[in-house]
Parts: C-alpha cells; sequence; structure tokens
C-alpha cells in the first residue's frame, strides 16, 4: 500500500513507521494546515514529496515555490489571511528566506506559521553546516527542536499553538538525523476546519515602514517577554533522571538521541533537562537546574546556541555551577555527534570507562565511490562537448563557474569543469564578475531549476553589466537532486495540475541576450558546434542544453517497454579509451584489455555510440 | 536486547529498502525499530549506508564497533563498512562487484577478492552469496535485497522470524511480485544454512 496515502487515512492511535520527515507531513495534517509552501532541499525534501501526492485530498494548498524567498512569502500571505501555513527548506534555503523572515515577525500573523529548518550537520548533501537556531534568536521568534519521528509529529502542532498565542511565527528546526531517521509514530486526530481565508484590511498593520516598523519591534521584544512564561511551563522542555541523577545535563534535538545511548549503555548517574521549546528558554527552570548540580555538562550539536545561554545564565544569578561544553573544549565545534564521540567527551568529566574499541580496520587503501552522473545523464554529454568544445576553440585556461545540483558532480575528473561553487544562482553572479576583472574565457553552468532560483537576477546583472560570459543552462526538466520535484518551467505544479511553464529562451531573449541556442545534449554535434560559436561571441551567451532527467526517461521507457541497450563490437573497438577516459559513463569500463558495457546498468542513451565518442563506430545497439 | 544492523551499498542497488523490509519486520514482532539512511548527492552510483537499530534505543547511528551485523551489497562497500565493525560482528557480503568509476576510468582492476578481505581483521567470518544469481533463480534481478534480507535472518541473530519477514513482504509486495520475493527470501536463507552446514 503507498504510505503516503496512510498518512492520510491512517486512524488516530494507530502506529505507522515513518522517516522524521513523513511524520512532519502529518503533522501538518494534523495541525490543520492550510497552505504549504517550499524549495526542495535535502534533508527537507520528503515533506514536499508527501504533500505533492496527497495535498489535494488532505486540503492543502502546496507549492514549490521560485525559492525560500518567495515560499516564505506565500506561506505568509496564508497566515495573515486567518489561515494556518507551514514553510519548509534546508538550512542553507534559510538564508535565501531571511529577508522576509526578519520582517515579518515584525508584523506578525493572523494564523499559526511555522518555518522548518532542516539542517545538516556533517554535511551529507550541503556546502556548508550553519546552525540555523541561530535565526530564531537574530530574528526574535520562537524556536521548537524535535528528537524522534514521534516529536517531529507532536512538536510541530504544539509550535503552530505557541504561534498563535502571541501570532509570531515560529522556527521549527531539525537536523539530518531526525528529518532521515524512521520511527515508530503515534497518529492523532486530524481536524476539519475552514477553506478559505479572509484578508480584513488593517490599516499599517502589514506595512513596515519606518514609522510602524518602530512599534512592531517593540511589540516583538514583548511576545517573546511573555512566552519566556510558556517556555517555563511547556511539556516539551522535561527532566528526565537516572540513577542518583549526580551530574546535570542539558540538550536538545539529535543529540539528546546519541546522549542517551550512552546514558544507558554505561547507567551513568545524570538529570537530563531536555529541552525542545529552544528560544525562549525556560530561564527558572535552568537556573533551578543549575542550582540543583555541581556540574552541569551541555550536550549539542554545532554552535553553543543553548551553552552561551546557560553560561550567562549562570553569570546573571551568581552560580558557581561547573559547566562543560564546546566553549571549553570538551565537545567538537564541528559535525554530527555520534555515540562513539559524545560518550568518549563525556567520559572526560563523569569519569567512566568507555569500551576500547575492539578492532582498528584501516580502509584508506579502499578504492573510492564518490557521487557520479547517473548513467544516461544528459549533464555527462553536455559537460563532455563543453570540454571538446573549449579544446577545439583553443582555450586554455578557461573558468568553468558552477551552481547547485547533479551538475555540481560536474566537478570530479575527468570533467573538472567546476572551478567555483558557492550557493544557488552564484555561477552566473561569480562568473559574471570575474570575466571583469580577467581576460579569461567564463563558463557558468546552473540547472534549470536552480536557473529560476536566483538564477534570473544574476542573469541580468551580467547582461546589464556586459560580463564576458557563456552560460550553459542544464535542462534536465526537473528539481532533480532532490528527487524529481517540477519548478516553474514544467508544465506541472505543486498539485500536480497543469500549469503554465516559462521559457528560459523567452526570459534570456527579454534580458538582451542575443546569442541564445538551445541544443539536445544527446547530439553531440549540434551542441559542440553551439557552444564553438558562443565561445567566439563576446557579451553573454546563453545555450540551452535540454533533455529530460535520465531517471525521468527510465520510467518512461519501461512503461513504454521501449528500453535499449548498447554493446561493444570488440573487433571494430580501436581501444583509443576515449569513452572509458573522457566520457566516463559509470555503465563502460575496461576489463582485461577489452571494453565493456555493462548491460545492468546501461541506460541505453546512445551518446558513447557517436563518432565524437567512439572513432572507431564500434558501440552498436544490442539486438 | 539491542540489534545493530548496518546495510551498505551503491546507490540504485535497494539498500534502503532493505532497511525498511528489515525495520518492518521487526515491528511485525513488537520490537521498537529506529532507521536512518544516507544518501547524499547522487541519485545513482554513489555509496549509500543505512542504518537499523532494533530494541530499546534512541539515537538512529550504529556506535562504531557496535554493529551486530553488517550486510554489504557489494564487496568494496562491505569492506568500507567493516570500519564500523566490531570483533563480534557477522558479515554478510554479496558478490557483485560494481567497479566504481574511480577503477574503470584509469584502466585499473577491480582490487582481487583475497586482496579486498585482506582489510578484515583475522579471525572474521564473512558469509558470501551470490545474491544476483538467487535473485534471478527467484524471478527477479532487482529482489536481490530480499535475498540478502533472507542470508542474514539465517545467521539467528535478527530479533523477528521468518513469517515476520514474509509479512513484511507481503505488506510491500502484491501478486506475483510478492511471490517473486518470497522465494527470494526462501533462497537467501537457505543459502546461509548450506554455507553453515559446510563449515
Amino acid at each position: 500500500m503507498n504510505k503516503f496515502k496512510q498518512l492520510l487515512s491512517g486512524k488516530p492511535s494507530e502506529k505507522l513507521f515513518l522517516l522524521g520527515n513523513e511524520a512532519i507531513a502529518r503533522g501538518i495534517i494534523e495541525a490543520g494546515v492550510k497552505t504549504a509552501t517550499t524549495y526542495p532541499g535535502t534533508p527537507s525534501s520528503e515533506v514536499g514529496n508527501v504533500l505533492y501526492e496527497i495535498a489535494k485530498e488532505a486540503g492543502i494548498y502546496f507549492q514549490y515555490s521560485i525559492n525560500e524567498k518567495i515560499a516564505t512569502e506565500v506561506a505568509f500571505s496564508s497566515a495573515i489571511s486567518g489561515l494556518r501555513s507551514f514553510v519548509f527548506m534546508k538550512h542553507v534555503g534559510m538564508n535565501v528566506a531571511a529577508d522576509p523572515l526578519m520582517s515579518i515577525a515584525y508584523t506578525g500573523i493572523r494564523a499559526g506559521m511555522v518555518i522548518m529548518s532542516a539542517d545538516d550537520p556533517s554535511m551529507f548533501s550541503s556546502q556548508n553546516e550553519q546552525d540555523n537556531r541561530n535565526y530564531a534568536e537574530m530574528a526574535h521568534i520562537p524556536l521548537v527542536e524535535p528528537s524522534t519521528s514521534q516529536e517531529a509529529k507532536d512538536f510541530l502542532k504544539y509550535a503552530f499553538e505557541i504561534s498563535e498565542k502571541e501570532l509570531v511565527p515560529v522556527l521549527y528546526r531539525t537536523t539530518t538525523r531526525v528529518s532521515h531517521q524512521r520511527g515508530m509514530v503515534e497518529l492523532g486526530e486530524i481536524p476539519q476546519n475552514k477553506t478559505k481565508g479572509y484578508f480584513p484590511n488593517e490599516p499599517g498593520r502589514y506595512v513596515a515602514l519606518p514609522v510602524n516598523s518602530m512599534g512592531f519591534k517593540e511589540k516583538l521584544v514583548k511576545k517573546m517577554e511573555r512566552l519566556k512564561s510558556v517556555s517555563e511551563t511547556s511539556p516539551l522542555n522535561r527532566i528526565e533522571t537516572y540513577g542518583s541523577g549526580k551530574y546535570g545535563i542539558i540538550t536538545s534535538g539529535e543529540a539528546y538521541n546519541v546522549l542517551m545511548d550512552a546514558v544507558r549503555k554505561y547507567r551513568l548517574d545524570v538529570s537530563v533537562l531536555k529541552l525542545g521549546f529552544t528560544n525562549p528558554l525556560p530561564e527558572s527552570m535552568i537556573t533551578k537546574f543549575l542550582n540543583d548540580h555541581g556540574d552541569v555538562i551541555i550536550v549539542e550539536e554545532l554552535d553553543p546556541f543553548l551553552e552561551t545561554k546557560v553560561r550567562m545564565m549562570a553569570q546573571m544569578h551568581s552560580l558557581n555551577t561547573r559547566i562543560y561544553g564546546k566553549i571549553d573544549g570538551f565537545f567538537s565545534m564541528s559535525h554530527e555527534y555520534n555515540p562513539v564521540t559524545v560518550a568518549a567527551s563525556l567520559s572526560k568529566i563523569i569519569k567512566f570507562e568507555t569500551e576500547k574499541l575492539p578492532v582498528e580496520i584501516d580502509i584508506s587503501e579502499l578504492p573510492p565511490r564518490p557521487p557520479v552522473l547517473c548513467p544516461g545523464c544528459p549533464h555527462r554529454a553536455t559537460y563532455y562537448a563543453v570540454k571538446r568544445a573549449v579544446k577545439m576553440s583553443n582555450i586554455k585556461d578557461p573558468i568553468y563557474s558552477s551552481d547547485i545540483g547533479c551538475y555540481s558532480l560536474g566537478v570530479y575528473d575527468p570533467y573538472d569543469e567546476a572551478d567555483i561553487m558557492i550557493e544557488m544562482g552564484s555561477s552566473i553572479g561569480v562568473g559574471g564578475g570575474i570575466s571583469k576583472v580577467t581576460n579569461q574565457k567564463v563558463i557558468a553552468f546552473i540547472g534549470d531549476s536552480t536557473f529560476f532560483h536566483s538564477g534570473l537576477t544574476g542573469l541580468a546583472n551580467a547582461v546589464h553589466n556586459e560580463s564576458n560570459l557563456l552560460l550553459m543552462v542544464l535542462d534536465n526538466r526537473t528539481t532533480a537532486m532532490t528527487g524529481q520535484q517540477p519548478h516553474p518551467g514544467i508544465e506541472l505544479n505543486g498539485m500536480g495540475e497543469p500549469a503554465p511553464a516559462l521559457s528560459i529562451e523567452a526570459i534570456a531573449q527579454s534580458m538582451g541576450v542575443k546569442y541564445i541556442k538551445t541544443v539536445d545534449p544527446y547530439d553531440l554535434k549540434s551542441t559542440l558546434l553551439a557552444v564553438s560559436g558562443a565561445l567566439k561571441n563576446e557579451g553573454v551567451s546563453v545555450v540551452i542544453a535540454r533533455r529530460e532527467c535520465a531517471i525521468l526517461r527510465d520510467n518512461e521507457m519501461r512503461a513504454k517497454k521501449t528500453w535499449k541497450t548498447y554493446q561493444v563490437n570488440t573487433e571494430k573497438c580501436g581501444l583509443c579509451m576515449n569513452c572509458v577516459e573522457n566520457f566516463s559513463c559509470p555503465a563502460i569500463s575496461i576489463k582485461g584489455g577489452v571494453i565493456n558495457i555493462d548491460q545492468d546498468i546501461c541506460d541505453g542513451c546512445g551518446v558513447c555510440a557517436e563518432t565524437y565518442v567512439c572513432p572507431f563506430r564500434a558501440i552498436e545497439e544490442v539486438q | 536486547m539491542i540489534k545493530n544492523v548496518i546495510i551498505a551499498g551503491v546507490g540504485g542497488q535497494g539498500v534502503v529498502t532493505a532497511g525498511l523490509l528489515m525495520s518492518e519486520a521487526a515491528t511485525e514482532n513488537g520490537i521498537n525499530v529506529v532507521m536512518s539512511e544516507i544518501h547524499g548527492l547522487a541519485q545513482r552510483g554513489g555509496s549509500v549506508s543505512v542504518d537499523v537499530r532494533m530494541g530499546d534505543v534512541y539515537g538512529s547511528i550504529v556506535p562504531k564497533g557496535g554493529a551486530d551485523i553488517i550486510i554489504g551489497f557489494e564487496p568494496i562497500e562491505t569492506v568500507r563498512a567493516l570500519s564500523r565493525a566490531g570483533r563480534e560482528t557477522l558479515v554478510i557480503m554479496n558478490t557483485e562487484k560494481k567497479t566504481p568509476i574511480s577503477l574503470s576510468m584509469h584502466d585499473k582492476e577491480y582490487p582481487p577478492m583475497e586482496q579486498l578481505l585482506k582489510i578484515a581483521p583475522d579471525g572474521m567470518v564473512i558469509h558470501q552469496i551470490d545474491a544476483v544469481s538467487l535473485a534471478k533463480e527467484a524471478g527477479n534481478y532487482r529482489s536481490v535485497n530480499t535475498v540478502i534480507l533472507g542470508a542474514a535472518l539465517a545467521l539467528g541473530v535478527l530479533p523477528f522470524s521468518r513469517e515476520n519477514a514474509m509479512s513484511a513482504l507481503k505488506r510491500r509486495f502484491s501478486g506475483g511480485l510478492y511471490e517473486v520475493n518470497a522465494r527470494a527470501l526462501d533462497l537467501g536463507i537457505e543459502e546461509i544454512k548450506g554455507q553453515r552446514n559446510i563449515a
């Protein structure tokens, strides 16, 4: 059965084994949310994958917004029209959303609004590991942090209650291990409530002009003052005592889970103050906890967010409690915690014998397996063609400015076509800038979804400021890396309904780009010609390499039974190694001096069979 | 009772589904389960690993040295996961080789099995299984993960029965696909039982 449907049909007290993000999707339904928005980003994406399937039936309006800033604005518009809204994103998405966030905290809302940030300690799929709890403090908004799949659902409902109590948006912070953890979740009731909002016009209420904002800020500070008492009695903040409870530990989020494994394993005598409502902090509760313990350890991932405040409280209340944490070097400032490192840190303070690791196995000699472009990925053909065109054009020192998406994998050998990569949309902004200060040829890459996310403004900037730049738009007709979500270039919206698609060509043209070519990257000849032509061109050129994502095509080919594969005719093969060394499809390898195509993973794109890859025409379709 | 399992493989091999099947079989038996999946950037072809923890546990990360079973879908990935093994860890390895592009591109051969297995400490038993052949025998190449689940079950340390596993399969697959996977599970079980008799 489709688990996503179960998320809607599941009855109260029924238990399901859910991914944290799936539990959050159920939490949205149980909280009576009417508007949900996002730009897909791992580790938050699965919330959207669920909503894409069930939003209509659940009576929720769901939107894949163009970026996180717009997603936040759309969610806000619902919340000021009296309907609960939820906007979710990965941690770096919050940087994009920060602009509206700082001001909607000021104006406030009329119905509950929760903003989820899925942080990524250890950077499993991100460019940095920023601790977004800091945003709650900067914006003066409440902060809620769940630890388990069950809490991911239950705390969300609580977050909406807090939001409505003071009509302020709430930051809901998960991490990879909370969003991507599966556990049993007991379901709750699904409410029946209104589906249409109404925006009563109250002059000035949502207008952040200086004259109004002065008052907004004072009100906001007062709201947070009042929420202190809510935090003091919140069920999200609780003390658990183990053994004699001698040592105090303050913790939150995933760090609680990892800590508790050590507490149970080594039978530690600790009392644990588990915090789920972490801004504003329950100051009386914490100072009492500090008073009750001679030694208090702060166990939290990434920044010393709790630690800084707890140390401040100790100073304010003249307490002598010894506090241990990151600031004094007992715990790491970087990367996610794991049971071994947390136990090792604790043992330096509590003094217990951690288990010696029984074996030390050296795997440094193993061949690495970095992520690769899929077999049949159209981006591989584009990278191959661009590299050849650069060579053919006799350009010795090109600068490749890359962006965020599957095509970031163009950084790897043999393509080596990503010299700079900072954030969504940066390929055009940074590339355009470099072309102004060097005489080198700049080639920027951007995906279709990323182009809409934040490439538009970069392109406008590059054209207006007369940068000398070739922009390659790698248009695979989807947001591929996060799991095939639609975007404004696709004739489909987040509700699964037909939608007007925006033309990248028309956009580039309207911005004043003169050289615009659209090619099928599977057709290497025309791609080479288009790129070579663009490299001769001065100013901004745009080449759109359009071919749908191989995973999308696979599904279609399986359904239509038009699947085909390729093989090497060893009699014709001249062993030039071009297919292996330069095209580098994972399906092609050399074994015992013979080039082989793995039939189990060959995707049948046929690009390797073209003479530009195989001059001997030795790669043939399997009949 | 706590049972820690690490499942490692390559994107596209069904590693996450194997973790789900195992988790569902354990919950079928009334056991608490937490599972964590790490599949970073790549849709296909990169390293993928799943931690499944069963019993009275909080965190979803199997501690280094604390794995009861490591299930490898591919030899290099199995050995990579051994860095988290302990002295008591049982290992099952599918012998299907997936050459990383870091080798195939540079005309380097996939390391010989003996060389790979040398990385494992002396005395560690690694059960090898040709899950691909067994999956094909069961009727579908894609049921490799169910064969491997059966093999893990046959080692006798997982806290659920063949029947629990069958009902997990039944909930996930229907009709012919269920039949194929039920056969695949039993072929995995028989394979390991056979190996044990030899030993």
